[in-house]
């Protein structure tokens, strides 16, 4: 088998046009169709590692995952009631949304915000939503909305 | 004394009395109605004849409940994503009426908008066979069938994508109901007996819509 590192240009790109070939088919209806994308990763890498049902302890392992295993430079977070505010420094896959608001589609998916919403529902089992991305230089905006416990369908 | 229609008059008055219907009376759909329901799905046209569309008819309660809690759970977090970042109040940024524009703030974010279906006699589960060409076109087109059947029925309905259009909602109603890996829950068609009559939607003008030949060129020219 070939062990060789592939490179992210090759990586991004194909991202993109992933991405974009969602875009095309479902217009804004193609984020919601992406909001488990990373659940292997996340169960593999960062579920293990989640020791304690608190958000903050949540957020913090999540956060160093994506940052050990260098797909962001920095990972931040702020709450305000049920807003959750991330804050993303030097994402790997930042140039796949800059090349999507390039032709003006505005970015409606997240790898790390993923994650994030992954545990929160694994952990917590309340649902989130990935309201905004918004791209500012070198940074990535999150924000998400905690709502209560589901509804059991047992 | 019954109006007399020609068959192109009977099938225009079908689709532009249609309505999306979501408050409905206790009495039941018959198994009769039902029936014609399902055999205008099944004459639906599809791609390569694949006819991928399968149905689960759901009329017990508990069960509709928890459809119901899915779909309302689904709106709300969409809606309420949707007003935190503002763009719900540019959407209605027209609606003067400040009372009505609370009242449709409300009923989206609250998710009610389609949590409603656990109150409707019957849900419709449409389903959809994945290898084939053309399965969302297909499963829709057999849906519009439907709904025009149950509007020449004198029943109403609601198409609602909410409790499919997210992967994890989707997820949590295949579980609910065994649907197999091999097909997609497509959307819920909830029908039975409308409390009262609905208005039409506006709709846009046709020469708005309408090209001739190419992109841009009208087909509908401006009235003289």
């Amino acid at each position: 088998m070939n062990d060789k590192l592939i490179p992210l240009e090759y990586v991004n790109s194909l991202m993109f046009e992933m991405e974009k070939a969602f875009w095309d088919e479902r217009g804004k209806g193609a984020r919601f169709r992406l909001t488990t994308v990373g659940k292997e990763y996340f169960k593999s890498k960062c579920l293990p590692l989640i020791q304690s049902p608190e958000l903050d302890h949540i957020l913090q392992v999540i956060g160093e995952v994506l940052k050990s295993e260098g797909i962001v430079g920095k990972a931040t977070y702020s709450r305000d009631d049920r807003m959750l505010h991330i804050r993303i420094e030097g994402c790997v896959h930042r140039k796949v949304e800059d090349r999507m608001v390039a032709l003006g589609i505005e970015p409606f998916t997240c790898m790390p915000a993923n994650l994030i919403v992954l545990a929160i529902e694994e952990k917590l089992d309340r649902p989130v939503e990935l309201a905004e991305i918004k791209l500012e230089y070198g940074v990535c905006k999150l924000l998400l909305v905690l709502f209560d416990q589901r509804p059991s369908l047992v | 004394m019954s109006e007399t229609f020609t068959l192109a008059e009977a099938t225009m008055k079908a689709i532009q009395d249609r309505r999306s219907i979501r408050e409905f009376t206790p009495e039941p759909v018959s198994d009769h109605e039902l029936d014609l329901i399902l055999e205008a799905a099944r004459q639906a046209p599809s791609g390569e004849n694949a006819q991928p569309w399968r149905f689960i008819i759901v009329k017990d309660e508990a069960l509709r409940k928890k459809m119901g809690a899915v779909a309302g759970g689904g709106s709300g977090r969409r809606f309420t994503a949707e007003f935190v970042t503002k763009k719900m109040q540019e959407r209605f940024a027209n609606l003067q009426d400040e009372a009505k524009k609370k009242a449709a703030f409300e009923k989206l974010t609250s998710g009610q908008v389609s949590a409603f279906m656990a109150d409707a006699p019957v849900n419709i589960v449409v389903c959809g066979k994945k290898d084939v060409w053309d399965m969302p076109y297909d499963t829709s087109a057999a849906i519009e069938n439907m709904l025009l059947m149950i509007t020449a029925l004198g029943l109403g309905a609601c198409w609602v994508i909410a409790p499919c259009i997210d992967i994890r909602d989707e997820e949590r109603i295949k579980a609910l109901l065994g649907i197999p890996e091999e097909f997609k829950a497509v959307s819920v068609i909830s029908v039975g007996h409308q409390t009262r009559l609905h208005r039409p939607r506006p709709r846009l003008p046709i020469k708005e819509l309408v090209f001739t030949e190419a992109w841009g060129a009208p087909y509908y020219m401006e009235q003289a």
